[in-house]
């Protein structure tokens, strides 16, 4: 298929105040989200806040308590699952156990009718983009974990769909083969064109797949942006200690003028206010640096991990993390003091955690 | 794989033997008896080395009361019975397992409770029943009545076969375009197909092996093998040869299949043990 018929292919999607109930407990509380056609858009969030459910919804699996679905702006929220045009990879991948991974991958253009010279050849194309052509005659059950993966996402692709939906597709894969295939999928994708709604908890996999992601809290989405914009500028308190690992350190202080004030000592920002105020300050262990004037902290602990190391802190009641590419000449036990170049900071409104 | 201890082996292989003696001994004895003439059956002590004779078998195939008629009878209730079980049992099954409706427990509950009655209990009101709608001494009646148990304990045997897919794999058919009655076809049946060789199997062979049933709600023209065999126990005299050779013949389909089926059987009986330590 030429990239052409991929970039018609591929839909926009928009879903405006969906909301689910579970009975009496409700898992989204009105999600609103737009989707560009042919975008790679991420769903991340932590557990249980609502990523699979709307991923669902988008797939027509689950009926909406509230709230409409739309696919190329004509609203689909009634449609059954088969009727939408998507295709979804499953966290459990799904396969048929008692069908060839051939059968597998033509499943679904058996079901609509498409004579079996044409799924062959369809089925060998899949099979190929994603590296299985050799497997075509085994089951499932004779397939590693990878290749499972891959024979999965041979089936998605091969309908050639409008809307591709992937949950938590690499979470059963080891760290290595995580990595090598998240690449893959991003080139797959690139290749494809096809809209894709991935969901992940894992914050580094959306960053380096998403062209944007919509952060997911308690039911909520409290965020989309690019990768950058949500890493740089996030929205919120939680959104901010949700993403980058370490995660970012928090101290409370009182800010006024351009100056942080945590624990008696003042701390330089960029951002100035005239009305004095408690505030969060959040700075990223990357940004924290060990110097002579600042917050004064106790090394608690130092990891090495070869090519960096993680010094963590006691700073009163505070737990910090630094994050450096050197090994700082500095041991366990001793006192220093800590502290940001301005502009490093995020700061964040004491009650509601927005973002100030 | 028990090459390491000999003697935990050799003792197992002898206490399976003993097992497998007390078992058998029985069905060699009947085996031989249907062989002798009347004269050895009764001789005492019983011989072991006699003459053996194919008289019986001519007798109870070929003869005035031949039990051919009634291994058809058997044969057309076990059948049907077996049939319209699994009809049933099939969309009952997979649809305790996996539907979402109100009282779904408390209807598993039913279905295992029935399994618990005592059948002598309900032989009355089954004759009566029966005689209400002229269903004694009918194919259909006998049927009907191997239903109301062969139903639930195939619908019980079968819920957990069912259970073990998981619900994506049918999200994913549905996705595929395969909706819901291709989704069982193509997806969730050949998944079953132990589970569903194993229940035809159990409720085959409990409406061929049922008796009491068939004795009081049969009659002259529906008469199951089962019952047939007594043809030869009368008032002045017992054919014992013939019995034996009429319940060798009763015998023969149950044998083959358990010998043909071994393997599926057993699983039926431990699947509950090996539920999930499979694949995955
Ligand atoms: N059938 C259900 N009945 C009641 N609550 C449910 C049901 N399905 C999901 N939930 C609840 O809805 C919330 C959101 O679930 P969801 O599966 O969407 O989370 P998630 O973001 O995908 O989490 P994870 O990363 O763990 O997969 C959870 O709190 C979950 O307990
Ligand atoms: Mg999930």
């Amino acid at each position: 298929m030429s990239g052409n018929e991929a970039m018609r292919a591929s839909a926009s999607v928009r879903i405006e105040g969906v909301v689910k109930r579970h009975g009496t407990t409700t898992v989204l509380h009105g999600v609103d989200l737009a989707i560009e056609p042919g975008e790679f858009f991420v769903l991340l969030g932590p557990s249980g806040s609502g990523k699979t459910t709307t991923l669902r919804i988008l797939a027509g699996l689950e009926p909406v308590s509230d709230g409409r679905v739309f696919m190329d702006e004509v609203d689909v929220t009634m449609r059954e699952p088969g009727e939408r045009d998507v295709a979804m990879v499953f966290q459990s991948y799904a396969l048929y156990p008692h069908m060839t991974v051939a059968q597998n991958i033509g499943f679904p253009l058996k079901m609509v009718g498409t004579p079996s010279v044409e799924v062959a050849a369809a089925v060998n194309e899949a099979a190929a983009k994603v590296g299985i052509a050799h497997l075509l005659g085994r089951t499932p059950g004779q397939l590693s974990g990878g290749q499972q993966q891959r024979c999965a996402l041979a089936r998605a692709i091969v309908r050639q769909p409008r809307l591709f939906l992937l949950d938590e597709p690499l979470s059963n894969l080891d760290a290595k083969l995580r990595m090598e295939t998240r690449l893959e999928l991003h080139a797959l994708q690139r290749n494809l064109g096809a809209t894709t709604v991935y969901v992940t908890h894992d914050q580094e996999e959306a960053m380096t797949l998403a062209d944007r992601i919509a952060v997911f809290m308690d039911g909520r989405i409290v965020q989309v942006g690019t990768p950058r914009e949500v890493f740089s500028t996030p929205r919120t308190i939680e959104v901010a200690g949700f993403i980058g690992t370490p995660a970012m350190n928090f101290v409370s202080g009182a800010w006024s003028g351009a100056t942080v004030t945590v624990a008696g000592v003042p701390l330089a920002v960029r951002a100035s206010t005239d009305q004095p105020r408690e505030v969060k300050l959040g700075v990223r262990p990357n940004d924290l640096r060990i110097v002579a004037e600042g917050l004064p902290a106790r090394i608690e602990r130092i990891e090495d991990l070869g090519d960096s190391c993680i010094v963590s802190f006691a700073a009163g009641e505070s737990h910090l993390k630094l994050k450096s590419d050197r090994l700082h000449p500095v041991k366990e036990g001793d006192e220093v003091r800590l502290a940001f170049e301005p502009g490093a900071e995020h700061l964040f409104d004491a009650q509601t955690g927005a973002r100030l | 794989m028990t090459g390491r201890k000999p003697f935990r082996s050799l003792a197992l292989a002898a206490v399976a033997g003993v097992g497998l003696a007390v078992w058998v001994f029985p069905v060699i004895w009947g085996l031989l008896t249907s062989f002798k003439t009347e004269r050895d059956v009764l001789a005492y002590p019983p011989v072991w080395f006699f003459k053996p004779t194919l008289d019986n078998y001519r007798e109870v195939i070929f003869g005035a009361s031949s039990i051919m008629p009634n291994l058809w009878s058997s044969l057309v209730v076990s059948t049907s019975a077996t049939f319209f079980t699994m009809l049933f049992a099939i969309p009952a099954a997979y649809a305790l397992a996996r539907l979402k409706y109100p009282a779904k427990r408390a209807s598993g509950f039913y279905v295992l409770a029935t399994q618990m009655l005592p059948p002598v209990g309900l032989i009355i009101p089954y004759y009566l029943a029966l005689q209400k709608v002229g269903g004694l001494d009918t194919y259909s009646g006998l049927t009907l009545i191997y239903l109301t148990f062969s139903l639930p304990f195939a619908i019980w045997l079968m819920v957990s076969y069912f259970e073990d897919i998981p619900f994506e794999m049918e999200e994913a058919a549905l996705l595929d375009r395969a909706g819901r009655l291709r989704t069982l076809w193509y997806v969730i049946l050949p998944q079953v197909r132990g589970g569903i060789a194993v229940t035809t199997i159990f409720v085959f062979l409990n409406a061929w092996n049922e008796f009491m049933f068939a004795v009081v709600l049969g009659g002259n023209r529906v008469r199951p093998v089962t019952v047939a065999m007594f043809n030869f126990i009368s008032v002045e005299q017992t054919q014992w040869a013939k019995v034996a050779a009429g319940a060798m013949l009763a015998m023969l389909p149950v044998i083959l299949i358990g010998l043909f089926a071994q393997r599926h059987i057993v699983k039926g009986l431990t699947v509950g043990a090996v539920k999930g330590g499979g694949r995955r």
